[in-house]
């Protein structure tokens, strides 16, 4: 059992050391030994035992003796602690590639592949516009679209098998960090793709009321005036002007739009939008539900590819 | 001088600030080597980098007087009648291969050999047993591993050709009654190879006074550096023999068709010599023999002895050899029940820095034939002291207490 422990951590810090190289190699070869049923001849886990029992002697003669008595059984025991640990490693590596964290799903405990749990982090809606009812506290496990109408929210691809449903704001940086991957997620693999703006800022909301008008005017418009908000920068989202010469650049009237948006109609039609958004529980931008599967925080585009394709989704 | 004087000579017992304090007990592999050796080395590299006799400028000059003087200095330690009888190889068994290969064996010929002999002395015989059909005949020693001298009366009565013995033992440490072995076998017609190996480092050896025909040692146990060594053969006998190898520097013209061979002991110096080295081993025969062979085996045998009687109280503790001290020279080998020797010297390095060798000392033949595993083996020589030993026991007796 020695052998094994000693070829694993030694294969890991031989990578580091050329001493260290040298040793695991023996240690593979009297696992290999071992493993057919030939005696470990290598002499490596005398090796091993006496260089330990060496040191740990000087200090404790005590300990020495116990550790000689026992060393198999110690072995063992090491052997199953990092068989364990190394499950919980190759558990964690899987979830870490399929949900971005390595906890699952929208865990945000800590994870030694995004230490800074950057695919976790959120926009808090707290002090937004609309700000989410205080009740809701949940952090993935409310989330839901069951009894979502998603009637009122913009959509494209909408004879797609797979449904991608994005919660976000203009002026939220993951959200913004995030557009980028699920533009390019969408061009790929054209899911029926829903987004509901929820504005954190007082400030930006009435880019909700102008995305209303445009996207009634013309649906296709209003997704590339997704695109130029998400690429504005973000300070410039709160200028009227600048948001009038996107608006202008796509070819609208803006006269239009404008006036479409002071109508007490559309301000009806938006908190609508935002009592169906509000329903999902979210807590913060952006939130994403991949064929109703919630998923909080930016993730990599690995990520929603799996959730919508599959693991070997770039085989497709 | 004391002891303790000639430590100061030797770098690695005297460590410097940081470094770790080592007690080496593995001179019977390797000794150590005095800065003596190191400088006279040094110097050939830094100042006269040279070919030793083909060159004639002045670099090539001083190193060809350097060699000579080298060869003068070993054949000064080992008493030879010329200066001509030191043939530089890299080691012993370099010069054992040169006797089995150069002197003329025929089908049916007996060479006698020890029962301990080192790999060295066993291979190149069994070797000629499959190329030249010799016969290859061991005399095995008495239990406590003493020479069974009626054995080996009764062994040369089958007429053999070549002895081959090793003069002091590397496993158990026991010297040969040479003198006699040689008396009696000169007797019946057979000649006297020797590996003084172990027996160069610590005993006053006169190849004339004992008329040993040749022998073997090497410099890397005699404080000389590694891949040295010497062949000692009397003129007549290595004149007579055809070169083992041959090439560069072994003859004085060639043709097409045919060479010249130069005399001994050019023609078994073949190629480019290892100039550092023998410079550097003829400081060694310098400095050994300002220490005096008395001095050395005086010290050993203390060592020996404290060795000796502080571990004989150690329960499953196997000495191998006899078990008066001063019959085992430098030499301390043992095993213990149920503990691997290997982990033995192994904890002992850890534990206190203490080098010693485990395993079979390329004596396989003899661990195989007694189903014995292997041994540790302390071996001693004049620049350790008793602390040092002391430890070792110390150590020793700490490893048995645990395991």
């Amino acid at each position: 059992m020695f052998c094994i422990v000693a070829a694993v951590v030694l294969s890991i810090l031989g990578i580091f050391s050329a001493t260290n190289r040298r040793l695991a190699k023996e240690a593979l070869d009297c696992v290999f030994r071992r493993i057919t049923f030939r005696p470990c001849n290598t002499g490596f886990d005398e090796k091993m035992k006496a260089k330990i029992l060496g040191k740990v002697i000087n200090r404790s003669e005590r300990t020495a003796r116990f550790l000689s008595k026992n060393f198999e059984i110690l072995a063992w025991i090491f052997f199953v602690l990092m068989l364990a640990s190394s499950i919980f490693m190759v558990r964690s590596l899987y979830l870490f590639y399929t949900t971005g964290s390595c906890n699952g799903a929208n865990d945000t405990g800590f994870c030694v592949f995004d230490p800074t749990g950057e695919n976790n982090q959120t926009s808090s809606t707290t002090e937004g516009a609309c700000p989410v009812p205080a009740n809701i506290t949940d952090e993935g496990g409310g989330l839901t679209l069951k009894g979502v109408d998603l009637d009122l929210w913009p959509v494209m691809n909408t004879d797609s098998k797979n449904q991608f449903v994005f919660i976000g704001c203009y002026s939220c940086d993951y959200t913004r960090k995030v557009y980028p991957e699920i533009r390019k997620l969408v061009d790929e693999f054209e899911p029926e793709f829903f987004f509901g703006e929820y504005p954190t800022k007082l400030k930006t909301d009435y880019l909700s009321r102008i995305g209303y008008c445009v996207y009634n005017q013309d649906q296709e418009k209003y997704w590339q005036m997704n695109d130029a908000f998400f690429a504005q920068e973000k300070s410039l989202l709160e200028d009227v002007d600048a948001t009038r010469e996107i608006i202008s650049n796509l070819g609208l009237d803006v006269n239009a739009i404008e006036s479409c948006a002071e109508e007490p109609t559309t301000e009806d039609s938006i908190q609508k939008l935002f009592t169906e958004i509000r329903k999902t529980n979210f807590y913060g931008t952006p939130t994403i539900f991949i064929n109703g599967e919630p998923l909080v925080g930016p993730k990599p585009f690995r990520v929603y590819a799996i959730q919508l394709e599959g693991l070997f989704y770039w085989l497709k | 001088m004391t002891i303790n004087d000639y430590r100061i000579d030797f770098p690695i017992l005297n460590p410097q600030n940081n470094e770790k304090r080592i007690i080496y007990l593995d001179s019977a592999c390797q000794s150590l080597r005095p800065r003596q050796v190191i400088e006279a080395m040094d110097r050939y590299y830094t100042q006269y980098p040279a070919c030793s006799g083909r060159s004639n400028h002045q670099l090539a000059a001083n190193v060809t007087r350097l060699v000579d003087d080298a060869r003068q200095q070993m054949s000064k330690l080992l008493g030879a009648s010329r200066v001509e009888e030191i043939i530089f190889t890299r080691n012993t068994t370099e010069g054992i291969n040169l006797v089995a290969n150069a002197l003329d064996f025929n089908p049916g010929d007996i060479v006698l050999i020890g029962g301990k002999e080192h790999n060295s002395n066993l291979i190149p015989w069994q070797m000629l047993v499959k190329r030249r059909g010799i016969q290859l005949k061991i005399l095995h020693s008495h239990a406590d591993g003493s020479f069974d001298l009626s054995a080996f009366e009764l062994a040369l009565s089958e007429g053999v050709k070549l002895v081959s013995f090793g003069y002091t033992s590397n496993l158990d440490g026991v010297t040969l009654p040479v003198e006699q072995i040689i008396k009696l076998a000169h007797k019946k017609g057979a000649l006297v190879l020797l590996d003084a190996a172990q027996a160069a480092p610590q005993r006053k050896i006169n190849v004339r006074a004992l008329d040993i025909d040749f022998l073997a040692l090497s410099g890397h146990k005699i404080l000389g550096p590694s891949g040295t060594g010497v062949l000692y053969g009397k003129y007549k006998l290595l004149d007579g023999m055809n070169p083992f190898m041959v090439g560069g520097d072994t003859v004085a013209s060639s043709t097409y068709e045919t060479c010249e061979f130069l005399p001994v002991p050019e023609k078994y110096e073949a190629g480019l010599q290892d100039y550092a080295g023998i410079i550097g081993l003829g400081a060694a025969a310098r400095y050994l023999q300002s220490v005096g062979f008395d001095a050395i085996q005086k010290q050993e045998f203390l060592l020996n002895k404290i060795m000796t009687e502080g571990t004989n109280d150690i329960q499953g503790l196997h000495l191998i050899g006899p078990a008066d001290p001063a019959l085992r020279g430098g030499i301390f080998t043992f095993y213990v029940d149920g503990i691997d020797s290997h982990r033995i010297a192994l904890m002992l390095d850890q534990m206190a820095n203490i080098c010693v060798r485990s395993g079979q000392h390329c004596v396989h033949s003899w661990f195989n034939a007694k189903g014995i595993k292997g041994s540790v083996r302390a071996s001693t020589y004049f620049y350790n002291t008793q602390e040092e030993i002391e430890l070792f026991v110390e150590n020793l007796k700490k490893i048995r207490k645990v395991l």
